[in-house]
Order: C-alpha cells, then sequence, then structure tokens
C-alpha cells in the first residue's frame, strides 16, 4: 500500500508543480554561473589571515579623503566604499595591504538581475514570490517522496548504492543520477523555501540582540583604537562601517563572523557587544548554500542538480505515461464470469503486462473466452477453467503493487470449479531473489485443493522474447489449445540498416551450422558482442545474432533451421552478395578489457561474440574458454579461430565439452571438472561470460550458484551485481 | 564709439555668461546618513529630490533601490521622473531594509542653497505604506549640517555638507 502513496503523491506533486519547476530549474540553472563570474574575478589579492583590520584602515586612510565602510566578501574579496578627494562616493576592490584600487565594483550584470527576478517572482512581484515559494515547497516533498521510492525499489536504505538493474534509459538513469542528485536538490528545495519565507518576512524578527553584558565591557579594555584593530584579522571580518561624523555619539560598527560590536572612535573601547541571532545567521548560510557564492565547487554542483531536474521531469513523466499507456486494458473486455480462460499479472513497470497482452490477443485470435486483470482484482471466476499466472517481482522479493492483496484474496476467495493453473515468472537474474514472488505465488496455488499445476514454474530473465515463446509453445502443447504468439509489431523503418557485404562463407557442416564473415559497406563502430538485427522480409521479423569482430569484419555463427526464415534467408546467399540488416550496440556483453582474469562459456553458435573476443585479448589477461558442441567435426568450423588466438597467447586455455562422441559430456560437467579455476576468478574480481542457448545459462547458473556457495560461502547474485557475470543468451 | 560700447557689452555679457554656467557646475557635496525605523519586510525604496520654491519637483539627487520595475510604485514621484527617465545609474544604491542604515554622498547645486528650495525623502516598501514625504526640510547651510527626525519608515537623517 505504502509503495503506491509514495508513487501517487510523487507523481501528483510533480505534475502540479512542473510548470513552475520548469522554469525555476532552466533559470537557476543558469543562475549557479553567476558566484562563478565573480568568483574568477581576480580580487583575492592577499591572504586575510595575515592582515590586520588596522592595516588595512591605515593603508585606506592614506589613500582616500574618507572612508564609509569596508566589507570583505565570501570569496575574500576586500570592497572599500570610500570618498575620493574630489568628493565622489566609489565602491572599490582592494588590496587590503596597500589600500591600492584594483577595480570598481559593477552592478549585478542585466542579463542576471532579469533572470534572478525571474526566478524568485516569475516577475510577478508579492503572488510570484508566494508560487515560487509554494513550488519550492513542493519539490521538497517530491524529493522525499522520491527518496522513499528509491528505498523501495532498491530494497532498502541500506542498498542505496546497489548496482541499478532496469534496462530502460529513463527508468535507469532516473534511479542513477536520483540517488546521488537527491541530497543537492533537497538542500535547494529547503533552502529556496525558507528565502522565500524569509523574503516574505514570515520569519521571527531578526534584530540584533542588544542585551547589553556590562560585565564584558570591562574586561575589554582597550589600550587604543589602533590597538584594538592589530588584534583583528581581515578573515574575521565581515564589515566595518565608520563613524558617521566627529561626534561622540558616532561609533564604529564592525561585524564579525557571529557578533556586532559598537566600538568608541576615540578610545577604542567596546560600548557594546551584540551576537547575531540565530535566525540571521541560518539566513546567512541558507543564502550561500542556496546561491553557491563564494565556493565554484558547490555551484557547479547546484548547476548539474539544477539541469538534471530537468532530466527527471523528462523521465518521470515518460515513465508515468508509458505506464499508464501499458496498464491499459484490451477495449473490449468480456464479463469475467463467462470466460474459461483467467490472465492475472503482477506488474509494476508495464512490461510484464504486454506479454500478458500478446498471450491474451493469441487466445482471443483463436476464439476463445479469455480474461485478462491484475492479480489484485482476483475474484469468483465461475466458468473458469484456466489460470494463467504472469507476474513481476518487485524489490527484495515483495508482490508488485498491483498484486499485493493477491495472497489475501486467495485466502478468502473460493473458486467454482477447480482450475488448472500456470505460473510463469518475470524477472531478472541480477536481484538475489529472482521471481521471488512468482516463486510464492505458485506455492499459494499449488497448496490451494482448489488449483491444479499443469506446469512447473517457468521463470523469464530480462523479459526474454524467446523464453516467453517457448514457455508459450509447451502451455500450448500441455493444455492442446493451439496458439501462436504475435509478438513482434512492425517495426518498419524505425530501425537504421545498413548495407553489409559478405566476404567469406564456411559451409555447412553436420550440425547445419555456417560462418558467415561479413563487411559493413559504411564505416561503422562495432565491438564483439554487439548485435545484428536480420530482417529478412517485409513483415517485420526480427532475428539477432551476437557478433564476433574479427579485424573490421563481422563473424556471425548461424544454425539452419528448417522452419527458421532468418537462418534459411541467410543460407542461401553467397560470398559477394549483400543485404540490408541493422546493427544493435550490446555494450552489457563486451570484452571486459579491465577485469583479472576471464571465463568464456557458450554452446553451439553462442560462441560467436567470443571467437573475436579471444583475438582480441591483446594485454594477454588469463582468459579461458569453454565451449559444448556436439562433434569434434562441429569443432572444426572455428578451430582457425582458436588455434590463432592461442599461438598468439591471447589465449590461454580452451577446452570443449562434445556430447555425442568422447566423454559424452556437457559443458556443465567441464565447468565442475573446472571449479578450482572457476573460484579462483570469481574471488580475484574476474568476470565471466555466459552465452548460448537459455537452457545450458540455466544448467550452468546452477552449477556456478553451487561452486561459489559451497567454496566461497556467497551467493552468486553478489558476483553478478558486481558486474562479474555476464549473459547472452537466447 | 557706439563699436566700442556694443564690444564691452559683449564682453560683459559673455564673462556673465560664463560665470553663470561654472556656477551652474559648482555643487556642494552632502554627506548623507539614513537610519531606518525597525519596521519589517522587504527593503525600502527610498528617493531624495530637489523642490523649486513652488513645491514641485526640480530634479532627482539620490534613489535608493535598484530594480527600476518598482519606480512606478512612488506614484507621486514617478509622474515627474516617468516623463523624462534620465540616467540615474550614477546616483542610484540598494534598497533599506528595517534597522539598516546607509550612506550617500548627495551633490545638491550650491546656488539652490538658501533660495526657498527644498529636499524630500519620500520612501515605499512592498506590500507596506508610501510616504511621499517622509522627510522634507528646507535647503539652507544650517539644514544641510543636522539631523532631522523620519515620519515613516525612516527614523532619522544626519548630513555633513563638505
Amino acid at each position: 500500500m505504502s509503495l503506491l502513496v509514495w508513487r501517487y503523491s510523487h507523481f501528483l506533486l510533480a505534475l502540479i508543480s512542473s510548470l513552475f519547476l520548469l522554469i525555476a530549474s532552466i533559470t537557476g540553472g543558469i543562475l549557479a554561473f553567476e558566484p562563478i563570474t565573480v568568483s574568477v574575478q581576480p580580487y583575492n589579492v592577499a591572504s586575510l589571515d595575515e592582515v590586520s583590520l588596522n592595516q588595512a584602515v591605515l593603508s585606506l586612510n592614506k589613500k582616500y579623503a574618507e572612508i564609509i565602510k569596508i566589507e570583505v566578501t565570501e570569496d575574500d574579496f576586500v570592497i572599500a566604499s570610500v570618498i575620493t578627494n574630489e568628493g565622489e562616493v566609489n565602491k572599490i576592490y582592494i588590496d587590503p595591504k596597500t589600500g591600492e584600487n584594483i577595480g570598481l565594483v559593477k552592478k549585478q550584470k542585466r542579463f542576471f538581475s532579469f533572470i534572478t527576478n525571474l526566478h524568485r517572482s516569475l516577475f510577478l512581484k508579492t503572488i510570484g514570490r508566494v508560487f515560487v515559494g509554494i513550488v519550492s515547497l513542493l519539490l521538497c516533498f517530491i524529493a522525499v517522496t522520491g527518496v522513499f521510492l528509491l528505498a523501495k525499489r532498491q530494497g532498502g536504505f541500506k542498498k542505496w548504492f546497489k548496482r541499478v538493474q532496469d534496462s530502460d534509459f529513463n527508468q535507469r538513469y532516473h534511479v542513477i543520477l536520483g540517488r546521488w542528485l537527491v541530497l543537492p536538490i533537497i538542500i535547494i528545495a529547503v533552502t529556496g523555501v525558507f528565502l522565500s519565507i524569509e523574503k516574505l518576512s514570515l520569519l521571527p524578527k531578526d534584530y540584533l540582540d542588544y542585551s547589553w553584558n556590562s560585565k564584558q565591557s570591562e574586561l575589554v579594555k582597550n589600550k587604543s583604537l589602533s590597538g584594538f584593530f592589530e588584534t583583528i584579522s581581515l578573515k574575521e571580518v565581515r564589515s566595518l562601517t565608520f563613524p558617521f561624523s566627529k561626534s561622540k555619539e558616532d561609533f564604529y560598527e564592525l561585524s564579525l563572523n557571529d557578533r556586532v560590536l559598537n566600538i568608541d572612535q576615540f578610545s577604542g573601547r567596546v560600548i557594546k557587544e551584540s551576537l547575531y541571532p540565530f535566525v540571521k545567521l541560518a539566513a546567512r548560510w541558507n543564502l550561500i548554500l542556496h546561491t553557491g557564492r563564494g565556493s565554484i565547487l558547490w555551484s557547479v554542483v547546484l548547476f548539474i542538480a539544477s539541469s538534471s531536474m530537468l532530466f527527471f521531469m523528462f523521465s518521470g513523466f515518460s515513465m508515468a505515461f508509458k505506464r499508464i499507456f501499458k496498464t491499459k486494458k484490451p477495449k473490449k473486455v468480456l464479463d469475467e464470469n463467462e470466460c474459461e480462460f483467467i490472465i492475472l499479472v503482477g506488474s509494476e513497470t508495464g512490461n510484464t503486462y504486454t506479454f500478458a497482452k500478446y498471450f491474451y490477443e493469441s487466445l482471443i485470435k483463436l476464439g476463445k473466452k479469455v480474461f485478462i486483470s491484475s492479480l489484485n482484482e482476483y475474484t469468483r471466476y465461475e466458468k473458469a477453467k484456466y489460470l494463467i499466472v504472469l507476474t513481476a517481482t518487485y524489490g527484495d522479493g515483495e508482490a508488485p503493487s498491483n498484486a499485493r492483496l493477491f495472497e489475501r484474496k486467495l485466502k478468502t476467495i473460493i473458486p467454482i470449479n477447480k482450475m488448472n493453473f500456470s505460473v510463469l515468472g518475470f524477472g531478472s537474474l541480477m536481484y538475489p531473489k529472482y521471481c521471488q514472488f512468482a516463486i510464492d505465488v505458485d506455492q499459494l496455488l499449488d497448496n490451494n485443493p482448489k488449483f491444479k499445476s499443469i506446469m512447473p514454474l517457468y521463470k523469464i530473465n530480462e523479459e526474454s522474447k524467446n523464453a516467453f515463446d517457448s514457455w508459450t509453445k509447451s502451455w500450448a502443447k500441455t493444455t492442446g489449445v493451439n496458439l501462436s504468439l504475435e509478438m513482434t509489431k512492425p517495426v518498419k523503418n524505425k530501425l537504421k540498416t545498413t548495407s553489409f557485404n559478405i566476404v567469406e562463407k564456411k559451409d555447412l557442416n553436420l550440425d547445419n551450422t555456417f560462418l558467415l564473415k561479413l563487411k559493413s559497406l559504411k564505416n561503422i563502430k562495432f565491438k564483439s558482442g554487439d548485435l545484428l538485427n536480420i530482417h529478412p522480409n517485409e513483415e517485420g521479423f526480427i532475428r539477432q545474432y551476437s557478433i564476433g569482430k574479427i579485424g573490421e569484419d563481422l563473424l556471425l555463427s548461424i544454425k539452419k533451421h528448417n522452419q527458421g526464415v532468418c537462418s534459411l534467408y541467410l543460407s542461401e546467399l553467397n560470398v559477394g552478395q549483400s543485404f540490408n540488416a541493422s546493427f544493435k550496440s550490446n555494450s552489457n556483453f563486451h570484452f571486459p578489457e579491465k577485469a583479472h582474469s576471464i571465463i568464456l562459456i557458450s554452446n553451439g553458435t553462442g560462441i560467436a561474440p567470443f571467437l573475436g573476443m579471444i583475438n582480441e585479448n591483446k594485454s594477454q589477461i588469463p582468459l579461458c574458454l569453454f565451449w559444448g558442441g556436439r562433434t569434434k567435426e562441429s569443432l572444426k568450423l572455428y578451430e582457425k579461430y582458436i588455434n590463432g588466438a592461442i599461438s598468439k597467447k591471447y589465449l590461454s586455455h580452451f577446452q570443449e565439452a562434445l556430447s555425442q562422441e568422447d566423454k559424452k559430456e556437457y559443458v556443465q560437467d567441464v565447468l565442475i571438472k573446472n571449479k578450482n579455476r572457476v573460484c579462483e576468478t570469481i574471488k580475484n574480481n574476474g568476470v565471466i561470460m555466459i552465452c548460448g542457448s537459455l537452457s545450458m545459462q540455466h544448467d550452468v547458473l546452477d552449477i556456478l550458484e553451487e561452486i561459489s556457495s559451497k567454496n566461497l560461502n556467497q551467493s552468486l547474485s553478489e558476483f553478478e551485481n558486481n558486474g562479474q557475470l555476464l549473459l547472452d543468451c537466447y | 564709439m557706439i563699436n566700442r560700447f556694443k564690444i564691452l557689452v559683449i564682453a560683459v555679457s559673455s564673462s556673465l555668461l560664463m560665470y553663470s554656467f561654472s556656477n551652474i557646475e559648482d555643487t556642494t557635496n552632502v554627506k548623507c546618513m539614513i537610519q531606518m525605523t525597525n519596521y519589517e519586510g522587504f527593503g525600502a525604496y527610498i528617493i531624495i529630490s530637489l523642490i523649486n520654491p513652488e513645491g514641485d519637483y526640480e530634479d532627482t539627487l539620490y534613489v535608493q533601490g535598484k530594480d527600476k520595475e518598482w519606480y512606478n510604485e512612488l506614484s507621486k514621484w514617478w509622474r515627474f521622473y516617468g516623463k523624462i527617465r534620465n540616467n540615474i545609474d550614477a546616483i542610484t544604491g540598494e534598497t533599506v531594509r528595517g534597522g539598516e542604515r546607509t550612506v550617500s554622498m548627495i551633490k545638491i547645486p550650491s546656488d539652490k542653497i538658501d533660495k526657498g528650495y527644498s529636499v524630500r525623502f519620500e520612501s515605499s516598501v512592498e506590500d507596506q505604506k508610501y510616504y511621499t514625504k517622509d522627510v522634507q526640510f528646507e535647503l539652507n547651510s544650517k539644514n544641510i549640517n543636522t539631523k532631522i527626525e523620519g515620519t515613516g519608515f525612516i527614523r532619522y537623517i544626519r548630513m555633513i555638507s563638505n
């Protein structure tokens, strides 16, 4: 429940204040430069703790007819208001040692005063100030609700700086930037509120506390005025106002960092000493924090925070609209009590809903009566026979927000007919509690006599469409409902295609596998591990292949399937011919050039990116390649590249696992044999990369989990979170 | 004879003219301190003007307050200044807040002293009052070396002429 509260208040507050916030953050970003333009001026000529107030006063007295005031700024510039011998009042920067005029104090630049005005009152005078104050207050709330949302998402405040797993750009950087910049943003907002309150004079009185302490005055018996000024360094001084006239009633007013002294101009005696009230000191700090005055570094932080607000607004709204759009239910909704198939969804970001809708659409196409809803809306479905649950997991193994009522409802609502259920979990292997909520739901249903499991729980990593497709197929097989999915909507003209020319083709071997070496006709930058999207026909069907980079060429390993549109198309092309494909960067699966040691694990055509990587290891990082295939013959296709890497000493170890010959073993068996090597790699911050089929990935991950928990006493997900485990399976 | 007379007239009148010009240039510098009352709220805009014997604005001597958008709030003065809008950047200072004091140098044309002119201080604070005659006194050599109590946001002003 609390998650929803945080999310809706975060969103609503942002919506209401967005326009004002937009203006305030743009102008704020510009204004951050003002203190910088002031600070970089060359008026900081003497170190102030070495100059006494007396020295400054004496040197000024020599040069000017009269002095009105001396001020020391946050940038340690000394400003004097003086009357020249010609009777002009000048406000100048001085060298405090010599009293030399080193520059006139200029008025705030017209541009900045315009922007300042817009920033603090939107040109609306008092009403504008009130608006801006309220918006600052809303920004505080937005930031605070954001803190709670972020803590929820990361699985607690302790995991605040845990690696961020989201692959969606907006979501990912909303989190990454948010956790760093939330503090400066809160500071900006709070100080902004405070400034508005101060300007609107809602603060308690800030007059000096003139409580006169007579005892103290007895103590301060200065011999002379200059003697007293000699004891004070300019560093302590904020300002010194000179007596207006030689009259006895006029005195020096000396402002130090925390107090104001009134000093008799003849005897140098302190007549009055008053401490600044707290409100006044706070106001000073507040102003410095909000404007960045006196610190270039803090000004830069303020600039970054202000401009990041633009990104937060953009990414926040696009996330919110995406969620609203994706979770929209299909238009024609059948009555829930009429339906035979019930699809229930637990989704946080709306991505799981997208999959559920594919499934829903394909059942509808078959003329089935299907009902789709969220797990929260679970009720008694009178004619239901099949229950399909698709659910994500939120944070640390918790239910997504639209599924948290399910457990309670399941206990109280007893279905009429016995239902056949199957649960599909969506998640990311990066999280220690991978698909935990799906596991819980599967258990709950299994323990309920009214539900019968027809398939074991199936987990899908990183929204793999292939995995979803294969689960759908086995569901269809089990239930006899012959459905076919249509997942990829036509993406015409969306991807930029480039022409690729075939420069080499290794013919089909026993396994129906072949190698293609391609040259891009355009100059594109790519790395081994990137992907090539191939769309052989107009219908928008796309197949992705992992690229190995050999020199400047692309190497693909392709298995020809008799029904595979793509592989058939590619197998019919010959050297010299070219075709169009689009290129997709896959930065999560690039060669980790800074790792201490690396293990590459692959089977079948999954070896392709690794063939590139082993030939790129110029710094000779200890590198080991395991490959699983069917026969020795299968290996021949790749031998040239492997042997090349070994002879260059780029590849330190290669071992194959053949499932049809020799010892008839799988790649995971080889892993067990190389347990020590695996342990060493994980322990010494090495990296393990896996590329190949999903089933191989599952088995390999099981083995790795076993090795790390038995031998290293740590869960594999910890290493995964460190970025030590990279996956690219299909 | 007539020619000689003409030359004399020209010489006398031109020297008179010269004298009067230099007279216009001649100003008296008055150091002026404004001490504000302990009012709450924004900084006060204060206009110091020279008022002629007929009681009309003659010139603007000093302006405390830099944001021109607020000038029209001091409506009485604005009716005079708004029409001419001469450059007053050199005689403009910061607004003054409650309890604060400020010192500025005012240049008064020497030939206006003791001639029935007066000096007016009007003050205005955003969302608060506008005092059209916070301080007004006759411009004579005694007054410009004295202390005068204010009636609005100004507690008192003190002046010393150089």
